[in-house]
C-alpha cells in the first residue's frame, strides 16, 4: 500500500487520481504540475480537507486543478495541511469535476489556450446584451494586450472561470483575436514541419509545459536561427538543450531530456 | 536512457571521464591519455568549482588546444567529461545533465 503514487496526468486525469485515492482511504497531499502552476490536494482517510492552486483555495481550487490535462502529479504520504477548506463529499466533488471536464472541452474546441489574447470587437452584431458582474469584470479588463491567464489573475479567478467567460463573450460576437484588430502578431497559429523529430519534440514538450510548447519551439527556433527541417543532430541536440532549459520545473525539464536524448540516440 | 555513465561513454568523441564525490576521485581514460594522472589538477577544479555557491548554472566547459573539458556539478559532485573537440557538445551537455541528477537522486 505504500508504493509511490506518481505519473503524467495525460494519461490518468486528476478525478482519476482522487478516485484511486479516496477508495484508498489515503492520507496524504496530491502535488500536481502543469509546467506553469502548481496546486495541492490534502486528504485524509480518503476525504479531501484542502486544496489550493495559485490564489485558490478549497473547492475552486480543486475543480481548476481536475481540468489539467498535461503535467505530473505525485502523492506525499501523511503530508497535512494547517487549515481545513473543503468539507462536501467526494460524490459532490467528482460529479462536479466531471462537468467541468466537459465544459472544459467544450470551451477549449473554441478557445484553445489560456495564453491567448483579445480585444474588443467594435462590429456588434446584437441590440441588447445582458451581461453577469463577472463577465463586464472580464471585458472592462481586456485591451488587447492581456491574455486570459493574465485577467485571471488581475481579477483572482481560476482560469478555467475565466475561459468559461471568455467562451461566453466569444459567443456573443464581442471578441476578436487581438492580433486581428491590431495588426500585431500576438496571436500566432503555429505549423510546425510534420517529421518524426518535430511531432517527438512537440509531444514531449506539450507534457511539460502545456499547449503553448508548439509556440515555444517556433520561437526558439527563430532566435537560434535553425531551419526546423533540418537533419542535424547537433542543431537538434542544441534546440533541445534550450527548450528544456525554457522549462521551469526541474523534474520535467530532465524527464524531457530523458526522452528526447532517447529519440536522438535511437532515431536521430 | 538509463542516464548512467555508460550513456556518457557512448556519445561518440568521448575519451573518458573523472568522477569526484567528497574525497573519492575516479578517473576513467585510456592509459596513455594526457588526464590519465591527472588528479591533482582534477582535485584543484573540484576545489574551484564546487564550493562557489552563487555559480550561474551547473555546467562548465573548458576548451583546449584538443579536446574538451565538460564539467558537471551538482552538490557535492562533480563530473568531468574529457572528449574530443569534434564531439556533439550539446547532446554531451544533455546526456551529463541526466547522469549528474541520477547520481545525485541514487545518494538521497
Amino acid at each position: 500500500m505504500n508504493q509511490e503514487i506518481i505519473g503524467g496526468l495525460d494519461s490518468t486525469r486528476c478525478p482519476e487520481i482522487i478516485k484511486i485515492l479516496s477508495l484508498g482511504k489515503r492520507s496524504g497531499r496530491l502535488l500536481l504540475n502543469n509546467g506553469a502552476e502548481t496546486g495541492n490536494i490534502f486528504f485524509r482517510d480518503g476525504q479531501i480537507i484542502h486544496a489550493q492552486c495559485g490564489i485558490l483555495q478549497g473547492t475552486k481550487a480543486i475543480y481548476e486543478l481536475t481540468i489539467w490535462s498535461s503535467g505530473e502529479y505525485r502523492f506525499f504520504i501523511d503530508d497535512m495541511p494547517d487549515i481545513v477548506t473543503v468539507d462536501i463529499s467526494m460524490d459532490e466533488i467528482l460529479n462536479e469535476a466531471t462537468n467541468r471536464i466537459r465544459q472544459m472541452d467544450r470551451i477549449t474546441s473554441l478557445i484553445p489556450s489560456s495564453s491567448i489574447i483579445y480585444s474588443l470587437d467594435p462590429d456588434i452584431k446584437e441590440k441588447d446584451i445582458t451581461l453577469k458582474s463577472i463577465q463586464w469584470k472580464v471585458l472592462t479588463n481586456i485591451n488587447g494586450k492581456r491574455s486570459i491567464a493574465d485577467i485571471a489573475q488581475n481579477i483572482g479567478l481560476g482560469v478555467s472561470d475565466a475561459m468559461k467567460v471568455f467562451y461566453t463573450l466569444a459567443k456573443l460576437e464581442l471578441l476578436r483575436d487581438a492580433d486581428m484588430s491590431e495588426g500585431e502578431t500576438s496571436v500566432m497559429r503555429v505549423d510546425l514541419p510534420e517529421t518524426s523529430f518535430m511531432t517527438a519534440l512537440r509531444q514531449d514538450l506539450t507534457r511539460a509545459i502545456g499547449p503553448i510548447a508548439p509556440f515555444i519551439i517556433m520561437e526558439t527556433a527563430q532566435d537560434m536561427d535553425l531551419d526546423l527541417l533540418a537533419e542535424d543532430v547537433g542543431q537538434r541536440a542544441e534546440l533541445i538543450e534550450t527548450l528544456s532549459s525554457k522549462i521551469p520545473d526541474e523534474g520535467m525539464s530532465l524527464r524531457f531530456l530523458d526522452t528526447m536524448t532517447d529519440w536522438l540516440n535511437t532515431e536521430g | 536512457m538509463k542516464g548512467t555513465i555508460k550513456d556518457l561513454l557512448k556519445v561518440s568523441g568521448v575519451h573518458g571521464y573523472a568522477l569526484i564525490q567528497d574525497k573519492s576521485i575516479q578517473i576513467k581514460l585510456p592509459s596513455k591519455h594526457k588526464f590519465s594522472g591527472s588528479k591533482e589538477s582534477i582535485k584543484m577544479l573540484y576545489d574551484n568549482l564546487v564550493p562557489v555557491e552563487k555559480r550561474p548554472g551547473n555546467v562548465v566547459e573548458i576548451f583546449l588546444e584538443d579536446m574538451v573539458l565538460t564539467i558537471f556539478v551538482n552538490g557535492t559532485i562533480m563530473l568531468v567529461v574529457i572528449s574530443s573537440t569534434r564531439v556533439n557538445l550539446a547532446l554531451l551537455r544533455m546526456t551529463g545533465k541526466l547522469v549528474i541528477a541520477n547520481m545525485v537522486k541514487e545518494r538521497r
